[in-house]
C-alpha cells in the first residue's frame, strides 16, 4: 500500500538479540519511538504522557530517546510531521494523477483526504486533536500546514481553468476539510468519513465554481465515490 | 477548594468589616478578563488560580465565590466572549439594512472586536480547542438563529446553499491561521472571506460573492486613507 521509508505502520523489529547493522537498528528505534508517541498520546493525552510511557511502549532505552529527540515535544512534532508528509503525498497523488477537469481532481483529492483519515483513526486523532494541546508550538505547526495544503490546492490550477469566483476560495476549501474532519474525529465518527464525500465536495467547490456546477460535481461523487 | 453555594450568602454576611459587597458583577468581570489574558499569555493548561487572582487583584476566596474551579471560570469566560461578539454584531447594523448587508456589517464588527482584544480571539480559536474541542458549537448555537432571523422565513430554501454549521468551522480555521501567523491585529483583512462565509449559507453564493466584493472595496478604501 504505502511504501514510505518512515512509515510507522511498517516497523517490525524483533526484541532481543539480532544481527542488524547499527544504523538500521537506530532508525528502527526511532520509528518505534514515533509509533509509540502516537499511540500513547492518543490513549493518555499529551499533557499526561511522559517520556517513560513512550519508552515503555517502544521498548527503547532512555538514553537512546535523548540521542534522537530533545524532549517529548520534539518527538511528538517529529511524529506529527511524518504523518502529515504522508497525507500530503497521498493527496497530491490523487489530485495530480489524472488529466481531467479541475473539479473532478479536487474531488479526488478530497476523497484521498477522507480515506487517509478514516483508514487510521489513531493517526487522525493524533494529527488533528492532540496537536492543539502541545502549547505554543501548536500555532506554528498549524500555520505551516495550513499554508502547505492551501498551496497544494492552488498549484493544481491550470492556466486554462477558470479563476475561482471567490479570491480566497482555497483557504476556505482547506478550512472546510479541516473543520469537518476535525468534528467527525472529535465525535468518534472517523471510520465513516468517506461517506461525507458528496456533501463535502459541494461545500468545497461552491466558492470556486458556484452552486450549480458544484451540485453537478456532488452528484458525480454519489455515483462514483472513488473518483 | 470546593465552592459551597449554600454557604456563600452566609459567608458574605459574616464578613463584617470587610468592604461592602460592591459590584459583584465588576468583580466577576475582572476575573474573566484575567483568565482570558492569562490564557493568551501562557495557555489554559499553564494558567493557575494564582495567575488569575493575581491579575484580577482579588483573593482566592473571592475567586471561589464566583467559580467552582479553573474550568468553570474558563467556561464562563467563553460565554462572555461569545456574548461580547454577539453584542458587537447586533449593534453594527440597523433594522432597515438588507440581510446581506447586515450580515457583512456584523461580521466586520466581530473581526474588529477580535482584533482589538486578541485575548478573545485566542480563547475562541486556539486554547479553547484544547479544553473543549467543540467550543465552536457554543458559538453556532447563538449565531446561526440570529442570521436565519435576518433573512426571515420566506428566504430561499436553506438546503440549496452551503452548510451554516460548516461555515463557522471554516471561519474558525481562517481566524486561527491569522492569529498563528502573528497578524491578530489585522483580522479585519479577513472580511472578504468571513463575509462570504456568513452570507453564503443563508443568502446563497451569488449574494455572498457580492458582499465579499463590497467588503474588499471597504477594505481598500480604508487602507488608502
Amino acid at each position: 500500500m504505502i511504501d514510505h521509508s518512515e512509515d510507522l505502520r511498517q516497523w517490525r523489529l524483533p526484541r532481543g538479540r539480532h544481527g542488524l547493522p547499527r544504523e538500521l537498528v537506530e532508525r528502527s528505534q526511532r520509528e518505534r519511538l514515533l509509533a509509540a508517541v502516537i499511540k500513547v498520546t492518543v490513549a493518555k493525552g499529551y499533557e499526561s504522557t511522559t517520556v517513560g510511557d513512550i519508552l515503555g511502549e517502544a521498548g527503547v532505552g532512555r538514553e537512546t530517546f535523548y540521542e534522537l529527540f530533545d524532549d517529548k515535544l520534539a518527538c511528538t512534532l517529529a511524529a506529527h510531521k511524518i504523518l502529515v508528509d504522508d497525507l500530503e503525498e497521498q493527496v497530491r497523488a490523487a489530485y495530480t494523477s489524472q488529466d481531467c477537469p479541475w473539479p473532478q481532481r479536487a474531488r479526488q483529492a478530497l476523497a484521498a483526504t477522507l480515506d487517509w483519515f478514516s483508514s487510521d483513526p489513531v493517526a487522525a486523532r493524533f494529527t488533528l486533536i492532540e496537536l492543539s494541546t502541545v502549547g505554543p508550538a501548536f500555532r506554528a505547526t498549524f500555520q505551516s500546514e495550513y499554508a502547505r495544503f492551501t498551496t497544494l490546492l492552488e498549484d493544481g490550477f491550470g492556466p486554462e481553468d477558470p479563476q475561482p469566483q471567490l479570491s480566497g476560495a482555497s483557504g476556505l476549501a482547506v478550512g472546510a476539510m479541516l473543520a469537518r474532519i476535525y468534528e467527525e474525529v472529535v465525535l468518534d465518527r472517523t471510520a465513516a468519513l468517506p461517506r461525507l464525500l458528496p456533501d463535502l465536495t459541494y461545500e468545497m467547490l461552491v466558492p470556486f465554481i458556484g452552486e450549480e456546477a458544484a451540485r453537478a460535481e456532488q452528484k458525480r461523487a454519489v455515483s462514483s465515490p472513488s473518483g | 477548594m470546593q465552592k459551597h453555594r449554600s454557604s456563600e450568602t452566609a459567608a458574605t454576611v459574616l464578613q463584617t468589616g470587610a468592604p461592602p459587597p460592591i459590584d459583584r458583577q465588576s468583580q466577576r468581570r475582572r476575573i474573566l478578563d484575567a483568565i482570558i489574558e492569562s490564557c493568551a499569555a501562557k495557555t489554559y493548561a499553564a494558567t493557575t488560580i494564582s495567575d488569575i487572582v493575581g491579575r484580577a487583584r482579588i483573593s482566592r476566596t473571592t475567586f471561589y465565590k464566583h467559580f467552582d474551579d479553573k474550568r468553570d471560570c474558563f467556561d464562563a469566560a467563553l460565554g462572555y466572549c461569545i456574548a461580547e461578539l454577539e453584542r458587537a454584531a447586533a449593534a453594527a447594523h440597523s433594522p432597515t439594512d438588507p440581510p446581506g448587508d447586515a450580515a457583512r456589517k456584523g461580521a466586520a464588527a466581530v473581526l474588529e472586536v477580535l482584533a482589538a482584544r486578541p485575548g478573545l480571539a485566542q480563547l475562541l480559536t486556539g486554547d479553547a480547542l484544547a479544553v473543549d474541542p467543540m467550543v465552536i458549537e457554543r458559538y453556532r448555537r447563538v449565531t446561526i438563529p440570529a442570521l436565519q432571523a435576518l433573512w426571515g422565513r420566506e428566504g430561499d430554501s436553506a438546503d440549496t446553499h452551503t452548510d451554516p454549521r460548516l461555515a463557522f468551522g471554516q471561519a474558525q480555521v481562517l481566524i486561527l491561521n491569522q492569529i498563528a501567523t502573528g497578524k491578530t491585529d489585522r483580522l479585519p483583512d479577513l472580511l472578504p472571506e468571513i463575509a462570504y462565509l456568513t452570507v453564503s449559507p443563508f443568502g446563497g453564493h451569488d449574494e455572498a460573492i457580492r458582499q465579499s466584493r463590497l467588503a474588499e472595496n471597504v477594505e481598500n478604501s480604508v487602507s488608502e486613507r
